[in-house]
């Protein structure tokens, strides 16, 4: 115990700062279009990062906006990804908590914050209805899509509006 | 429907299942522990069923030693990862690190292959590397730390989790470009998803596709073996194999004496097994360099227990007892040197060579043949030297032995006991002396040609069962002819 807790100690979260630092360089120097991140003014763990909804998807043209958190031990663990922007999806809850697996038990030290937001924006355009958080919009999002879009709409606020 | 408060809405029950699904026994332990005796695991075993009684009893004498590693969900990978390193030390070669590193770096090409970011893998390679780096420097200095180096390093959570994230991409980009390999052993054949599921999570336990491939990719290729036992509970007296690589060489052909690495496995958890030859028995048990003579009799005495009835082998066993019919300097090639009457002279003598090529013929010797009437030739008793590191002959002046013929049998009888008791003799050795087990890599003999490899002079393969010596068939030449041609029409 003793030995592995020094092991997370100090040595740990400087590679966490090693590791995000060089993930940011990545990120300017070759910006991915339709996603975007940036760490936080004070902590380099806490990042807000923005994915585009995909064209031809209910969320097509629409901006969300997220909040990711890293523990000491990434890229050992995913990192933390909640929804700022209120969002209408079968995988994500009105409190913004995304069900994603590479989120989860498949989360591998090889992605990275590109990756995963990626996988956030393919999510959008691909929800996995089997497993849904939100049951309404699994049920809606193939009997009808009108009503779904709808919704989405609805509930879509710009991300300005969101810090006011 | 039952009574709503006693039954747990759907949300609730999602949630205890999500506290169920999450839970995860806190793993505790060092991430790999030191050696020990493999006794221990008897000692666990001691009240469990009786199938793990009888086989966990049988382990200590097969395999002495064993280390933990922690059963956090990466103990497969990590106790693999342990033991590559731990056999380059077993090597002891500065030069096999290098490889190692060149090699290693080389199968960067792979990972860029299957489409790991450069950007990101390197990190967890630099982490392997650096390892190797501070055991070769290590190595290079003589300073004894490796060992430490290693475990050190292993027990670092970063360190650790680095290169066991390395040897796992390792794993997936060899299963994935080597998909014909594994696509039989995965249900729907979906070799890229396999191993996004199976492989690469952080979390996820090795598994026989990822210990093959490691056997393939990281292994093999160094010119090691790997071997993993399965402890359960299906009936049998002793542990069976459940995976097994044989070291070879690129040609296929098996290394002898090659490092073998070895892992326990019990359902859900790996542990690391060592043989009593595995472990370098020199720097941490300075208890035993005391007694090297145990060591060096430990080879002779192999198959042999000093009972009464065995007496007369035991006789056998001591040099120019029996000459039997064989000319003495036949049967002791190897012992050449000049026998010196100052016994403190002898502790110069590394006592390693001279047992192990000259096994004694063991010729039925009935108790009538102890009154040493075979005729020994003057000057064969003089130029025989007993070899000087065997107690019984430095309790008395060898050369009386032959000289002085009829001692009567009781004699030899009590003269036979000192032998299982004095071990430690008079006989110290060198601090210069190798560990066991240094340079066995290079008993590959880089040199050989390959006539002489499959020569029956090779003596590489008195260790080898299955060794078929190169035989001349009438057929041969046809067959070469068939050859020549196959392979002309197939290029």
């Amino acid at each position: 115990m003793a030995l592995s807790a020094n092991g997370r100690g100090n040595g740990a979260s400087a590679t966490v700062a090693q590791r995000l630092q060089k993930e940011l360089m990545d990120i300017m120097t070759k910006p991915t279009p339709g996603i975007t991140a940036f760490p936080d003014d004070e902590n380099m763990t806490v990042w807000t990062a923005t994915i585009t909804g995909p064209d031809e998807t209910p969320y097509e043209n629409l901006v969300f906006k997220l909040s990711m958190e890293f523990a000491p031990n990434y890229p050992y663990s995913p990192p933390t990804v909640l929804y700022k922007t209120p969002i209408y999806h079968p995988n994500v809850d009105f409190s913004g908590r995304i069900c994603l697996d590479v989120l989860k038990d498949k989360w591998s030290a090889i992605y990275n914050i590109t990756t995963v937001l990626l996988s956030l924006q393919s999510l959008l355009g691909e929800p996995n209805n089997s497993s849904p958080l939100n049951g309404q919009a699994a049920e809606l999002w193939d009997k009808d899509p009108v009503e779904y879009k709808r919704l989405v709409l609805a509930r879509h606020k710009e991300p300005e509006d969101l810090d006011a | 429907m039952a009574d709503p408060a006693a039954m747990p809405s759907d949300e609730e029950y999602a949630y205890l299942q999500k506290l169920s699904g999450e839970y995860q026994p806190e793993a505790t332990g060092p991430l790999v522990g030191e050696r020990q005796s493999s006794a221990t695991i008897t000692t666990q075993y001691a009240t469990a069923d009786p199938i793990y009684r009888v086989k966990t009893a049988a382990l200590p004498a097969k395999y002495a030693y064993f280390r933990t590693c922690r059963g956090d969900g990466h103990c497969g990978w990590r106790a693999i990862a342990f033991t590559y390193f731990e056999a380059l030390l077993r090597v002891g070669d500065v030069s096999k690190l290098e490889d190692e590193e060149a090699r290693l770096n080389s199968l960067g090409n792979l990972l860029d292959h299957i489409g790991y970011s450069r950007d990101l893998w390197i990190d967890f390679a630099e982490e392997a590397f650096e390892l190797l780096h501070k055991l070769a420097r290590s190595l290079r200095h003589m300073d004894g730390q490796a060992a430490d180096i290693l475990l050190q390093t292993f027990n670092d959570m970063n360190a650790s989790m680095a290169i066991i994230t390395y040897v796992k991409l390792l794993a997936s980009a060899w299963v994935q470009t080597h998909a014909d390999d594994f696509v039989h052993f995965i249900d729907n054949g979906d070799v890229r998803g396999y191993c996004a599921n199976n492989i690469e999570p952080t979390m996820c336990e090795a598994d026989n596709i990822g210990v093959a491939a490691l056997a393939e990719a990281l292994i093999k290729p160094a010119g090691f073996g790997l071997e993993v036992w399965y402890l359960d509970r299906s009936p049998g007296e002793e542990i069976n194999r459940s995976f097994h690589s044989e070291p070879t060489d690129h040609h296929h052909r098996p290394i002898p004496g090659a490092p073998m690495l070895r892992l326990l496995y019990r359902p859900g958890h790996y542990d690391i097994l060592y043989k009593a030859g595995d472990v370098p028995q020199v720097q941490h048990q300075p208890a035993l360099r005391q007694q090297p003579l145990h060591v060096a009799l430990a080879n002779y005495t192999d198959d042999f227990v000093p009972t009464a009835t065995s007496v007369a082998d035991v006789m056998n066993m001591i040099p120019g007892m029996y000459p039997t019919g064989v000319g003495l300097g036949q049967r002791w090639p190897s012992l050449s040197y000049d026998f010196s009457p100052s016994p403190a002279s002898h502790t110069q003598v590394t006592p390693i060579q001279p047992y192990a090529p000259a096994p004694t013929p063991v010729t039925p010797v009935s108790t009538a043949h102890l009154d040493f009437v075979t005729p020994i030739h003057p000057n064969n008793a003089s130029q025989y030297n007993p070899p000087s590191h065997h107690s019984i002959h430095l309790d008395q002046p060898p050369v009386t032995l032959p000289i002085h013929p009829p001692p009567p049998p009781p004699v030899s009888l009590e003269r036979s006991a000192p032998m299982t008791v004095e071990r430690g003799g008079p006989f110290r050795s060198s601090m210069y002396e190798l560990e066991p087990g240094f340079g066995s890599s290079m008993q590959v003999q880089p040199f050989q040609t390959s006539i002489f490899r499959n020569s029956h002079f090779n003596t590489a393969h008195f260790r080898n069962p299955d060794f078929m010596p190169e035989q001349w068939l009438p057929d041969g030449e046809y067959s070469t002819g068939n050859k020549g041609r196959h392979k002309s029409h197939s290029s």
